[in-house]
């Protein structure tokens, strides 16, 4: 799936140029459904508006309308809502994975399947589809951006104190010790987001963690299993210890610390590095590194685990579910869309031949600048294809997400040791599982 | 001319509609949601089935429903005495000065209310932050420690500070308003009567003020059974337990879990409690039909 790297420049100077015409990028789309269509979209990513104008370009007869509602719980509220009602709800809507099912379950989305959507499953990277596809038959999203994990680190800290990258988990916490000490306690070598579940559960995927899973007619969900149990004892260690702090993320206090040289590493999904651009400005610009998560066991092979990233669904109420999947397929596929969202909003492709696009690669602007100007698309295209493909979510995932952030904070506080707010997290979500009607075990 | 007996009810169709729609309708509805479950079988949509009470019976065991009515009224017992306090001291301070600065006070203290809560759960966001915290770092500055007030044990109180913050100025100009209409011959008459200021406010103003100073109490159980906005904005920022509230709990099983009937259930229950709460508290307060 390589092109020629001159016409790929070429395109990237001006997307919008040759938007419409087949680039040889772009796999062929189904055919446009004929006469007028309206298709309305609800999104978070910023710029969506400007990007569709070149679908509209290509496809004359679809008129697209996006409303942006910026993300937030409240978007899923609204979806939720008027899928509930029957009525009012989008053609397309953008849906994070881990929130899939639980909108599969409401009745309100299309079987895209029925469409021959799973003759494009082979552009996406593998585990993408197994996000959206969960029993490999019905499809009931198009896979949009991806949040791959790597660990970012300040290189200037680093070098102060003399610690190399990390590559596996044990020099992980040796490098956290150390940091400790060297630095009087000032420099935390990591940081434990206490408030994200997804972030923690990234950590357990890279280490082939199931925690939900499909069984027949039923479910089996494993919030308290092994994977899970050794990386919450192993971070608790070092919390305890004083040598990984608890910053909550996205907050003022995180990126002011994270400026100022007081977080010396994170693990961030391939969204995140756009963020601290973004979010940090002029502090430490320059200064930060990507590089491979660290492995359990030395080796060769990346293997790791994905936090966020979202996917475009269908709604059942869509009257016009053909233009509705094409445009879906087009936004998530051409290389035009996935250009301008990268470049709008840092959405990371989960198209497979989208990982490879130059312009993700662009030095000059953020984030590699940001970076040091390191090509860190690279080491997170690297990570998407090493995310384990077998890993599934429940209906009833948001509960479990909210949860987990009371058994952290009695873990934290020293009433519930990590295997026991790990049990009760299995326990509280398990019951509230069977409540809504599920049969889980 | 004979009055016809219709025609009050012709003046009062116009409410009557818009209130049996927007309000007794709801209701209805929400009590009709609150009778049925969810019923899976397989994948795909649940069904929604009849289930009488079950509803009801699973909310008087659901321990964090009860604990989040505690957490509101531990906040009630608490909070509501202070801002009663603090708004009728202003209401009196403001209505014996006969200065300039009156009107400036006056608005000063009414700010906060005109700030949408969501922009001053955000500000306040920032001032609970526990290392940007400017009274964090004063206390540091000072050799003090730093104070979590986004921790999950703290957090109810930094919430009733921000309703606090709000509100008292709100009530204030409602008490003040009050004080005003209070005819200034009684005053007059007191003073020939060689009333100190403290015996005026004791004897004449606060008996006088008794009406408002219930009213406001109504409005601010009521309110406080209601208290959303303000933890919801602080979620982001840490550890918000669900239960915070009775109104954020039934928010998330509504809008997060989907289980629209058992939060219709909630919401009728809360409705009642809330209903309760006020009579309980008009029975003990009342005094020959003042309200």
């Amino acid at each position: 799936m390589k092109k020629p790297q001159l016409k790929i420049a070429l395109l990237s100077l001006s997307a919008l140029l040759f938007a419409g015409s087949a680039l040889a990028a772009d796999p062929a789309f189904p055919k446009a459904p004929a006469g007028k269509v309206t298709l309305e979209v609800w999104s978070w990513v910023p710029g969506l508006d400007k990007t569709v104008a070149a679908f509209e370009k290509a496809y004359p007869n679809i008129d697209v309308k996006v409303t942006n509602l910026g993300g937030g719980p409240q978007t899923y509220t609204k979806l939720l809502t008027t899928l509930k009602a029957g009525t009012g709800a989008p053609d397309v809507a953008q849906v994070e994975y881990g929130f899939v099912p639980s909108f599969v379950d409401t009745g309100g989305l299309a079987d895209l399947s029925t469409l021959g959507a799973n003759n494009y499953k082979k552009y996406f990277v593998p585990w993408t589809w197994g996000q959206v596809s969960p029993d490999g038959k019905a499809v009931f999203a198009i896979p949009q951006d991806t949040g791959p994990f790597a660990m970012v680190y300040r290189d200037d800290v680093m070098k102060k104190y003399g610690i190399a990258a990390p590559k596996t988990w044990a020099e992980y916490e040796k490098a956290a010790a150390t940091m400790y000490t060297k630095s009087g306690g000032k420099v935390k070598m990591g940081n434990f987001y206490t408030t994200f579940a997804p972030w923690f559960m990234a950590l357990a995927w890279a280490d082939g963690a199931q925690f939900f899973k499909r069984d027949g007619d039923s479910w089996v969900q494993t919030l308290n299993n092994p994977s899970a149990k050794k990386v919450l004892n192993y971070w608790h260690g070092m919390i305890k210890k004083g040598h990984v702090g608890t910053l909550q993320a996205f907050t003022a206090d995180y990126w002011n610390a994270a400026g100022a040289g007081q977080v010396a590493s994170n693990f961030e999904a391939a969204w995140g590095p756009g963020g601290y651009a973004g979010s940090m400005g002029t502090k430490s610009a320059g200064q930060w590194r990507a590089a491979n998560i660290p492995q359990w066991t030395a080796s060769n092979t990346v293997r790791s685990g994905n936090w966020g990233g979202s996917s475009s669904v269908v709604t059942a109420q869509s009257k016009n579910k053909e233009a509705a999947l094409l445009f879906s397929l087009w936004l998530n596929l051409s290389e035009s869309a996935i250009s301008q969202n990268w470049t709008n909003g840092g959405l990371f492709p989960a198209s497979d031949a989208g990982l490879d696009l130059a312009i993700l690669k662009d030095k000059t602007k953020n984030p590699s600048k940001f970076f040091g100007g390191q090509d860190i698309s690279s080491v997170y295209a690297r990570a998407s294809r090493g995310v384990n493909v077998n890993f599934q979510w429940a209906p009833w995932f948001p509960f479990a997400n909210d949860n987990f952030n009371k058994q952290m904070d009695l873990m934290i506080k020293g009433r519930l040791t990590p295997n026991q707010a790990l049990d009760a997290w299995q326990r509280e979500t398990l019951a509230e599982a069977k409540k809504q009607g599920y049969t889980v075990r | 001319m004979k009055p016809n007996r219709g025609t009050p009810w012709m003046f009062l169709s116009p409410f009557l509609v818009l209130f049996a729609l927007f309000y007794i309708a709801p209701v209805l509805y929400a009590g009709y949601l609150s009778l049925f479950i969810k019923k899976r079988a397989g994948f795909g949509a649940a069904q929604e089935v009849f289930g009488g009470f079950t509803n009801y019976v699973r909310a008087f065991q659901d321990t964090e429903f009860l604990t989040s009515l505690l957490n509101i009224l531990k906040f009630g017992v608490i909070q509501i005495p202070i801002m009663m306090l603090v708004a009728t001291a202003l209401a009196l301070v403001l209505d014996a000065s006969k200065n300039r600065l009156q009107g400036f006070f006056r608005t000063a203290f009414y700010l906060p209310y005109t700030i949408p809560s969501v922009i001053a759960g955000l500000l306040w966001g920032y001032l609970y932050s526990r290392n940007l915290s400017p009274f964090n770092q004063i206390s540091t500055e000072l050799g003090g420690g730093r104070v979590d007030f986004l921790g999950s044990d703290i957090v109810l109180w930094s919430i009733a500070n921000i309703v606090t913050w709000t509100w008292t100025g709100y009530n204030m100009i409602t008490l003040y308003a009050a004080l005003q209409n209070i005819p200034t011959d009684l005053y007059e008459a007191a003073r020939i009567d060689g009333a100190s200021p403290w015996q005026l406010i004791r004897d004449i103003k606060l008996p006088l003020l008794r009406p408002s100073l219930l009213l406001v109490l109504i409005f601010s159980i009521i309110g406080t059974m209601q208290i959303f906005a303000e933890p919801f904005v602080l979620r982001p920022l840490g550890y918000v337990p669900d239960n915070i509230t009775p109104n954020t709990y039934l928010y998330l099983v509504a809008s997060r879990d989907g289980n629209f009937s058992y939060a219709a259930t909630l919401a009728i229950l809360l409705a009642v409690f809330t209903f309760l709460m006020s009579a309980v508290f008009l029975r003990f307060t009342r005094r020959g039909g003042d309200l």
